[in-house]
């Protein structure tokens, strides 16, 4: 194994030589990622804003189950997904198995608890006159919820920040359901995971420091966002 | 006699199963073009019953009638009622963005658009004492012309019934004489006007009828036509603006 430094020095030329491998790797990481985080907010933002507005008999219990699916690791929701997707399972016939569409269904249950909850903490942290005065100027349940959404607007983007900051760093979903097949489903995690146990350090590192770089920028995008939440 | 615009009938009103009578009104009716001044002290439940008239709070028990029309509270009928009411809270809540976009708000919901709509906004904030005021940061106005704004924002939805929960606290002298030579050209125009305050004096110089709340209950209910002309009001307010 070559020494940490030459190491750090193959990894930024692999970066900077535009290496396919690695930025095939990085482009599966990203699509699968954007994807899984588009659907999850589609299901996550309405339902967290919901339960967050509402009044319902259930609503204890299932801000308790949204905070219980946060915490779930990634290799039981791949090893759920697995089932679904597998050849027994309910989806089988679908060959979703071994698939980027695999990838991103598995990131997708991944993410909707976690946007889901920042959308309700949100929701929770906004003015209680938001709906009454929409209401009372005469805006429909539809608008007066919608005028909600870009009251909390930096709360709603935080929660899909906060969603793409956790699938994208995911390897048990992306290896279970993906399979880590080169150059078609090898996301950065599972590439890193591989060639590192192959002794190819260099390889993993380069990749590390792209996933760095992204989690990076997606932080100081949270931070950005809590701020302005706060103003 | 002016034409019946609300009848609460044995109306009762609480906030949980577990939570005692906010509000229990045995028979109070108003009419349009009346100036109705609720008194009471914390908790006496002036804000539940504007909540009530606003259609934002469901009694438990009663009957409310508006237009001589029996609500049902479904969701359709709400809306349609909450167009023709609006109210103005104690604190008013100023959405992100422009006055402007603050004032058109009611307006664009019941469908006003274009030139029409700006037309209007410029009159609701002339109205208020705040011309030119349409590009400013709603979140960076004074209390006072906060309150102003909320109270242009509900005039710009043309409403036949304003509803203001203590419309005139912790708001400057000019702020107050403005609101109060509002208020007296909305009974004018025949708008009725339900307004909460602390001030007894309010009462005295706005001579509109006194509603007294004790512990959600009426304690005093004249019957006597209120008079609205409060004449010398209007004479030295139209001094200011």
């Amino acid at each position: 194994m070559e020494s940490f430094a030459q190491s750090v020095r193959t990894a930024f030329a692999l970066i900077f030589s535009a290496d396919r491998e690695v930025y095939a790797a990085v482009w599966t990481s990203v699509s699968t990622a954007g994807w899984s985080t588009v659907i999850a907010s589609l299901i996550g933002i309405p339902t967290g804003m919901t339960i967050g507005v509402s009044d319902f008999p259930l609503k204890r219990l299932s801000v308790i189950l949204l905070n219980s699916l946060m915490a779930m690791p990634t290799v039981v929701v791949g090893l759920l997904v697995f089932g679904l997707l597998s050849r027994q399972g309910m989806l089988g016939s679908f060959g979703l198995l071994f698939t980027p569409k695999a990838i991103i269904l598995g990131q997708s249950v991944l993410a909707t608890p976690i946007i889901a909850n920042y959308a309700l903490a949100a929701v929770r942290a906004a003015d209680v006159r938001i709906l009454p005065t929409a209401l009372t100027l005469g805006a429909g349940p539809l608008q007066s919820f919608a005028q909600l959404s870009n009251e909390i607007r930096f709360g709603i983007m935080a929660a899909v920040i906060a969603g793409f900051g956790r699938v994208i760093s995911e390897v048990g979903v992306a290896m279970m359901l993906g399979g880590n097949i080169r150059g078609y489903t090898r996301t950065m995690t599972t590439a890193i995971a591989l060639e590192t146990s192959k002794g190819e350090f260099a390889f993993g590192l380069a990749l590390g420091m792209v996933l760095m770089l992204i989690s990076f920028t997606i932080n100081i995008g949270l931070s950005f966002m809590q701020e302005r939440r706060h103003e | 006699m002016k034409p019946l615009s609300y009848h609460l009938i044995g109306v009762e009103a609480r906030y949980s199963c577990r939570s005692g009578i906010a509000l229990a009104i045995d028979d109070l009716a108003l009419r349009n073009g009346q100036l109705n001044l609720v008194a009471g002290l914390n908790g006496s439940g002036k804000s539940t019953l504007l909540n009530v008239l606003a259609f934002l709070v469901q009694p438990t028990q009663g009957i409310v009638e508006f237009s001589g029309k029996f609500i049902a509270w479904e969701r359709a009928e709400l809306r349609e009622l909450r167009r023709c009411v609006t109210l103005v809270h104690q604190d008013p809540f100023l959405f992100r963005g422009s006055v402007a976009s603050n004032v058109s708000y009611g307006a664009k919901a019941r469908g006003i658009r274009g030139c029409a709509l700006q037309e209007r906004v410029r009159e609701c904030l002339e109205l208020v004492g705040l011309p030119g005021f349409e590009s400013r940061n709603a979140k960076r106005l004074s209390g006072g012309e906060a309150r102003r704004v909320a109270l242009a924002r509900a005039l710009a939805c043309n409403p036949e019934v304003v509803l203001l929960d203590e419309p005139l606290a912790y708001v400057d002298e000019l702020s107050t004489k403005i609101i109060e030579r509002l208020l007296v050209a909305l009974v004018d125009r025949g708008v009725l006007l339900v307004v909460s305050s602390h001030d007894a004096t309010l009462g005295r110089r706005l001579k509109g009828r006194t509603i007294r709340l004790r512990e959600g209950r009426l304690v005093q209910h004249p019957e006597r036509p209120a008079t609205y002309a409060a004449k010398s009001l209007e004479s030295s307010a139209h001094a200011i603006v």
